[in-house]
């Protein structure tokens, strides 16, 4: 299947910076658990590095194979993460509320997180197939329930975070191949006008992370308790942050969940606005990479492909960041590669697979 | 050119998110600055008190009471030598001990950490004057569950304990959190849902004196739900009071509905023991007392061997499968042979000719080996079932066990071997591997009291406003005939003079019931007694159990005297309209 011809096209660098980024992670989430004391066999920085291990012989195997033959399987993986997504609710009703999580063989994953990248497979394959007749008003019938069926069994898991992803995943993938611009602003005003709707299937909680956003008074002690303190770590960083492993709010237990949603304001505190852009440029220029090859690639299943992963990460980015600095609602998005958890990372990683897979073969259609 | 409006988009969102980052951390600089370095948001929680939980008349039976606890901050501790002081003055606390508890709020110097629990009111106030002038100290009040009766009904109301790491993993998606008090066991663990309440707090910013200037926010704790129970407390405590020393468990149940008026096992315990500090050693032998188990609720987590009150099913067994008829009689002559084996019955010249009802006066082991047998193993294993022996009775509470009804399949799975027919004889009179609960003995009981069929037991009336669905019997078809001549037995048991529950009667009231003697191949026979009154419309059906308890028809049956006594002075046996 490989050949050498393939891999002059190889971005290396691309790999190097989400390796790099990677790198950031592990020390930030060692800063951030160290007050835990646990032992290195027990630490959240082995878990990780074990979760690379199974992204890294994902992504090799999802480079070895042309993206073609995923395109060709979409739909089949497509249903399966949907039947996963069913399976989930319903073993969750079961346990009462909210349940996410399979574990297999102890290893625990959340089919929410791996629905992003098959929606984006499963889209490309549809407007791939059509080409040029996206233009046709009809033809936007099967991509709205593609992403319609996904968006209600995750908002109910309740996973309004994930939810919310999936929609930029749609717009930028419709946009680029050739969706009439009235079809797109008449979605996006139908979809805003259908709001009152979603509030209505929200549990109480996400209701209250969004009330929180509007007046963090609404929720001291919850919710807004974390907005609060994670603004004061990162603002308390100032130019050049207060050094690694020596972020008070974080090593004093004020800021929760500060290992998987929040490690941001880690970066931030201990590492300064300076560290701050450092790590929002790496993500950017991951994500400048992804737009690149979707521009050059003229095979318009593999352009779709590599705009939805380069929307996905940047939503993901700026969602995660302004969630620290209140800008954006808690809603519950990990940071790619930097954020604890297994399930994330290794989208992550098949995500930067996808994209290496579609930037290689680019010259060979 | 529409890949530059997508690149238009992102570069925005970018450029938007460098700019929210500079004005968090360039222009506002100064102001987190400040808040982080005096860290002057803290949190003072509220509890959300748990629900109470009432008897079926309103008594009060749990319920929370206000305690006090001294707190230090560390990092506000200016005069150590002084706390030290009055700490040794008002509380007798030994130097060590001082030592220790500033060490702890040492690991979290910004937080309240607390230092002593549960300080009598007196010393509290005490503590609170010095206070003002001892920065870093404070006394903070929370709400401590309160068991008013004590030992009393402690299996079946439970108790609670700070929750567990592993718990809270799986529960904190549900509102708990670290140091919460969870259920334990009984009540408290059924319904813990029901009953915990939702804990509030404020949001304070302080001075670096740690005084507060402004609230920030408040969050409203809500209570639990308040919980009713089927249980009659003045009954409860009759039952408590007549087990007394005795291992066991007793139950008192009204046949008709499955409500729960009392539920007793002992040993028992103070469930207010797990509330209180300074009480671990009395603690840690209830956790560790592997030979009187207090822990455990012998009433449905229990396994023994019913004896003879499970005459009952052999006979029914053999009636319904019409093996013999009230008329059949099997001659006694105090010794029941199989091949090579021989089974006495417990008279040892023999009870002379017998039929079903005067069998189960006498309580006679040959004429129900004799009918076991005629009936067969199938017959008894499928009626033990039918009267709900191998399966849950469903109370609501936690442990339940379902014991052993088996059968040929049964021993096949766990022993690997055929069934003997000397099995078959064990079985009838209720040895062998048949393992039951006081509650399976009573519910199976309860079909002879409401002459129909099984209840499901349960112990919650009312949740807050809500009634719980009251109980219906659900009838396991038995003849009427079958039904009215096993009752004239039970009717003999304690009534004629020769009767082996003669002790249970009870003046101007008709009590029917069974005595059980189960063979206990680790010492002393164990003791039953299951009976119901009045004979005709039975208000109350019971169970007493002995653990090593010698004969059913001695301390049980006149155990089973005692409740009926109080249950009558109650005015249980009242006719209502």
């Amino acid at each position: 299947m490989t050949d050498k011809r393939l891999f002059k096209n190889f971005d290396k660098t691309l790999l190097v910076v989400t390796f790099l980024i990677f790198i950031i992670g592990l020390a930030t989430i060692h800063s951030a658990t160290q007050a835990k004391d646990l032992s290195f066999n027990d630490s959240y920085v082995l878990k990780q590095i074990n979760s690379m291990a199974i992204g890294i012989i994902l992504l090799i195997i999802i480079i070895k194979i042309s993206y073609q033959r995923f395109i060709d399987l979409s739909y089949i993986l497509y249903l399966i993460n949907i039947g996963l997504l069913a399976l989930v609710l319903v073993l969750g009703h079961v346990r009462l509320g909210a349940q996410r999580w399979f574990s297999i063989g102890g290893f625990a994953f959340q089919p929410s997180e791996f629905i992003k990248l098959n929606l984006i497979l499963a889209l490309s394959c549809y407007v791939g197939t059509k080409k040029d007749s996206m233009k046709n008003f009809t033809n936007l019938i099967i991509p709205c329930i593609l992403l319609a069926v996904p968006f209600v069994l995750v908002l109910l898991q309740p996973d309004l975070g994930t939810a919310l992803l999936l929609l930029p995943i749609f717009f930028s993938i419709l946009l680029v191949s050739g969706v009439e611009y009235k079809y797109l602003i008449g979605m996006l005003v139908l979809g805003l006008s259908a709001m009152p709707v979603f509030w209505h299937f929200l549990r109480e909680y996400q209701r209250q992370r969004l009330l929180v956003f509007i007046n963090p008074n609404v929720d001291p002690l919850g919710a807004g308790y974390t907005i609060i303190q994670s603004k004061i770590a990162v603002g308390s960083g100032g130019l050049f942050g207060k050094g690694w492993l020596a972020g008070t709010q974080n090593q004093l237990n004020f800021l929760p969940e500060r290992h998987t949603d929040f490690i941001f304001s880690v970066i931030g505190e201990e590492w300064g606005y300076f560290g701050a852009i450092v790590v929002i440029f790496l993500y950017f220029f991951i994500i400048q990479r992804a737009l690149i090859i979707a521009s050059q690639t003229s095979d318009a299943y593999g352009r779709a492909i590599a705009t939805g992963i380069a929307s996905m990460l940047a939503v993901q980015v700026v969602i995660n960041i302004s969630m620290t600095i209140g800008l954006m609602p808690v809603v519950g998005i990990p940071l790619p590669m930097i954020s604890y958890g297994g399930s994330s990372l290794i989208t992550t990683l098949v995500a930067v697979g996808f994209l290496l897979n579609v930037g290689m073969r680019r010259s060979t259609f | 050119m529409r890949d530059k409006i997508l690149v238009a988009l992102i570069l925005v969102l970018f450029v938007l998110l460098l700019a929210g980052l500079f004005y968090t951390q360039i222009i506002r600089f100064g102001y987190y600055s400040t808040l982080s370095k005096n860290n002057s948001i803290r949190i003072i929680p509220i509890d959300g008190p748990r629900g109470n939980i009432y008897d079926r008349n309103g008594a009060l039976l749990v319920t929370n009471r206000l305690s006090f606890d001294a707190a230090v901050i560390y990092r506000e501790l200016d005069d150590r030598t002084r706390l030290v002081t009055v700490l040794r003055q008002t509380l007798g606390m030994s130097g060590k001990e001082i030592a220790d508890a500033l060490e702890r709020a040492g690991s979290r110097p910004y937080a309240p950490v607390t230092i002593v629990e549960d300080i009598p009111k007196e010393k509290a106030i005490r503590l609170e004057e010095a206070s003002f002038d001892i920065s870093g100290l404070l006394i903070q009040t929370r709400s401590k569950r309160s068991y008013i009766y004590k030992e009393t009904g402690s299996h079946l109301l439970g108790y609670l304990s700070e929750i567990t790491e592993e718990e809270l993993e799986s529960l904190k998606d549900y509102g708990y959190k670290m140091r919460d008090m969870i259920g334990r066991s009984g009540i408290e663990k059924y319904y813990d849902t029901s009953l915990a309440g939702i804990d509030g707090g404020i949001q304070v910013e302080v001075d670096s004196r740690g005084r507060q200037t402004r609230v920030i926010g408040l969050k409203e704790p809500q209570s639990g739900k308040d919980v009713y129970l089927t249980i009659d407390i003045a009954l409860q405590e009759t039952c408590d009071k007549l087990l007394g020393e005795h291992k066991g468990a007793v139950i008192v149940m009204d046949p008709n509905t499955g409500e729960i008026l009392a539920l007793a096992s002992h040993p028992s315990f103070d469930p207010n023991l797990f509330v209180t500090p300074n009480t671990s050693a009395e603690r840690r032998r209830l956790l560790t007392d592997n030979a009187g188990r207090p822990l455990s609720n012998r009433a449905i987590s229990g396994l023994y061997p019913p004896g003879s009150v499970f005459k009952i099913v052999t006979a029914s067994a053999a009636l319904e499968t019409k093996k013999i008829t009230p008329l059949t009689e099997f001659i006694c002559t105090g010794v029941y042979r199989i091949g090579r084996a021989k089974l006495a019955c417990w008279k040892k010249e023999g009870h002379g000719p017998q039929n079903v009802r005067s069998g189960l006066m006498n309580s006679c082991n040959v004429f129900f080996c004799n009918t076991g047998r005629a009936a067969g193993v199938d017959a008894l294993e499928s009626y033990a079932k039918l009267f709900g022996y191998g399966a849950y009775t469903g109370i609501d509470l936690p442990d339940e066990v379902k014991g052993i009804a088996p059968g040929k399949q049964w021993k096949k799975m766990r022993m690997g071997g055929a069934w003997y027919e000397g099995e078959t004889a064990n079985y009838a009179i209720g040895q062998g591997y048949l393992a039951v609960t006081p509650m399976q003995v009573l519910d199976s009981m309860s079909v002879m009291a409401n002459k129909k069929g099984l209840v499901k037991p349960y112990l919650v009336k009312r949740i807050d406003k809500t009634d719980t669905p009251s109980g219906k019997i659900n009838s396991i078809g038995l003849h009427a005939g079958t039904v009215n001549t096993i009752r004239g037995g039970l009717l003999d048991v304690v009534n004629d003079e020769n009767g082996t529950g003669k002790r249970a009667k009870v003046e101007g009231l008709i009590v029917a019931g069974k005595t059980g003697t189960a063979q206990n191949p680790h010492g002393k026979t164990h003791a039953w007694f299951a009976g119901f009154a009045p004979y005709d419309n039975a208000r109350i059906c019971i169970v007493v159990f002995l653990e090593q308890g010698g004969h059913g028809g001695l301390e049980p049956a006149e155990i089973g005297h005692g409740i009926f006594e109080e249950a009558k002075t109650k005015g249980y046996f009242d006719i209502r309209s």
